[in-house]
């Protein structure tokens, strides 16, 4: 059984008269424990693919089957907690609460599940420590670098226990060396057995995974094994 | 759960209220200015009731003023109301009336005591008077009847003329130039202070008929009557009886207005409550609007800061914020910054109250009666939960994706 299934699933966008088709009748499963990059040129649909795997935004047609649930047809607020309970969002830009500490921002998706505050406190600073960031928990995001920044992020993203870690160019903000470093800790996350998506159109970061999807003008294009890890 | 939200959502609106420290304050000025404002008028104008209240319980309930009252306009053509000691001798032949009161509000006059030389009120009354004015002697006693009947020259003072005449401690028995008579001064009553600025002590009582036997031209005088009744159910006979007594005495035609006014101890206090009143009730009106403008304050910055929060709000949508939570908070926190203010407004307001009191000699100290307190702060809370509920609305009906990729 699939972690999650995608089934001919098309997206459009009304741009004025002309019918924008962003992704066009994509099938796609994905399995527990899989490490996968989706990649693609910029239009390629990966965006709105992103969008969609993350709950943030609805198909026009099609299925999309997360942990045997139908989620294509669910209101805002079904989404709001799926995205929260199966879903760990990592940005290109991090996002975190700019006046919120690492802390705040790591127990923040916690108070969405009403955990009790010692229960969220606990589990957030060892998400914290899990990423390496045990002795930073107090610091805000500006006085923390990109990487730091981007492992709070992760914690974040690992906290809720996740079934997917969705990750959106993840190392697109950061130098070669904090990117090796984040790239590393995907690794040690995917030993851990967690499923991890890769959105990304460098190859390098893609060389990662170990199951490579390429978009194309919204259409799967390729979907391989990683030879080289395989 | 919607309890755990709720909690949850405090603790970030506050969170983020701490946050804009300074931009929180100025927001919730509006709301500030307005309270400090109801608070201030009602305790202000509550203590004043209260002290007049205060002032008309010695009249007592039952009795009855009749004073002369003319209009403007026929001031202007030369017609003059007044109350006469005939009118006077009329009424005191008026069933069912306990007591009755002549005064006569004599001009001020001069007083001599040796080489001192003092202009104060003089007031020609009898003995009932005591009752009507509170005067409480000090030293001596008051007016008599006996000193009305005989016209004895005598005199009762306070305390500001008796300094003011270098009397001695004791005055009683010293005599004192009022006008042209000599007169005996048989009584000094106890100080009293000031109310309203007024100083309470500078007066000079004598009997009313030695002040009708002094006073030059008799026609010309115009004076008040106090009547106490027996029986409290007699009021509204006693006020017809003498309405009709003295219109007939004063040749008024049916048809015509009263020359004169007849009023309950009672109907004076409503009187001035409802002058009060209605001054609370404007300046409540512009208070009124003084907090809706700090209302429409609030709407303004919580729009801005649901416009410059996007992001976050996008961010916190997508790690599973539902909208409701989002709601809330939004609309905790301009609930909690109009309470804020609300407080702070109460304090402000109750300090300006109490300094304004204070700075005018005598007055009354303001009094903040419970329900101005309930009311503004129920006022604030309102205005921060209709203020509040657009910009929340806005903020968790915002899409996740485009809230995320706000800049």
């Amino acid at each position: 059984m699939s972690l999650l299934r995608i089934e001919n699933l098309s997206k459009e966008y009304q741009m004025g008269d002309n019918v924008l088709r962003a992704l066009d009748g994509v099938n796609l499963g994905i399995e527990r424990g899989d490490y996968v990059a989706i990649t693609g040129t910029s239009g390629s649909g990966k965006s709105t693919m992103l969008n969609i795997l993350g709950c943030l935004d609805r198909p026009t047609s099609g299925r999309y089957i997360l942990n045997q649930k139908d989620v294509s047809q669910m209101d805002p607020d079904e989404l709001a907690e799926i995205r929260n309970r199966e879903i760990g969002f990592i940005f290109q830009s991090f996002n975190l609460l700019p006046r919120a500490t690492a802390l705040d921002n790591v127990v923040q998706p916690l108070i969405y599940q009403h955990l009790p505050r010692a229960e969220r406190i606990r589990r957030a600073t060892e998400a914290l420590q899990h990423v390496g960031l045990g002795a930073r928990l107090d610091h805000l995001p500006n006085q923390l670098s990109g990487g730091q920044r981007q492992r709070v992020a992760i914690a974040r993203a690992l906290v809720t226990k996740p079934s997917i870690l969705l990750a959106d160019e993840p190392t697109g903000n950061l130098d070669s060396r904090t990117t090796i470093e984040i790239m590393r800790l995907f690794d040690d996350l995917h030993a851990e057995h967690q499923t991890i998506i890769i959105v990304t159109h460098e190859a390098e970061i893609a060389s990662h995974c170990h199951r490579i999807v390429r978009l194309e003008d919204g259409r799967v294009a390729e979907d391989r094994r990683n030879r080289e890890l395989a | 759960m919607l309890l755990f939200d709720i909690l949850e959502s405090l603790r970030s609106a506050l969170r983020s209220i701490r946050a804009h420290g300074f931009r929180s304050f100025l927001t919730t000025l509006g709301i500030i200015i307005g309270v400090a404002a109801v608070i201030a008028t009602v305790s202000i104008i509550q203590g004043l009731q209260f002290s007049i209240n205060e002032q008309f319980q010695g009249l007592g309930t039952n009795s009855i003023i009749v004073q002369s009252f003319n209009t403007f306009e026929r001031r202007l053509q030369g017609i003059v109301a007044r109350i006469s000691p005939s009118d006077f001798e009329l009424l005191s032949r008026v069933e069912g009336i306990a007591t009755i009161s002549p005064i006569i509000g004599g001009g001020g006059s001069q007083l001599r005591y040796g080489s001192q030389v003092y202009a104060t009120q003089i007031t020609g009354s009898t003995y009932s008077y005591q009752d009507v004015a509170q005067v409480y002697m000090k030293y001596g006693r008051f007016l008599s009847d006996a000193d009305d009947i005989t016209r004895r020259r005598v005199v009762v003072i306070g305390e500001t003329v008796r300094e003011n005449l270098n009397l001695p401690e004791n005055p009683v028995d010293e005599y004192v130039r009022v006008g042209d008579e000599w007169m005996k001064v048989i009584g000094l009553a106890e100080e009293k202070g000031q109310l309203f600025g007024q100083n309470q002590d500078n007066f000079a009582i004598i009997p009313y008929s030695t002040m009708r036997s002094i006073a030059g031209n008799q026609n010309e005088l115009d004076m008040a009557i106090q009547l106490t009744l027996g029986n409290l159910d007699q009021m509204e006979a006693v006020q017809d009886q003498v309405t009709a007594l003295l219109r007939n005495a004063h040749d008024i035609e049916p048809g015509e207005d009263d020359d004169f006014q007849v009023r309950s101890s009672e109907q004076l206090t409503d009187t001035f409550n409802n002058i009060l009143g209605s001054v609370t009730f404007v300046m409540g009106g512009i208070v009124g609007i003084s907090l809706l403008v700090g209302g429409i304050g609030i709407m303004n910055i919580m729009l801005v800061s649901v416009t410059e929060r996007t992001k976050e709000i996008g961010i916190c949508k997508a790690i599973g914020a539902k909208r409701h939570q989002i709601l809330l908070q939004f609309l905790f926190e301009s609930l909690l910054l109009c309470l804020l203010g609300g407080l702070i407004g109460l304090t402000i307001g109750y300090g300006i109250g109490l300094a304004a009191s204070a700075a005018i000699p005598d007055f009354p100290r303001a009094v903040v009666p419970l329900w101005a307190v309930l009311l503004s702060f129920l006022f604030s809370a309102m205005v921060g939960l209709v203020f509040g509920i657009m910009p929340a609305a806005k903020a968790a009906n915002l899409d996740p994706i485009d809230a995320l990729r706000y800049e």
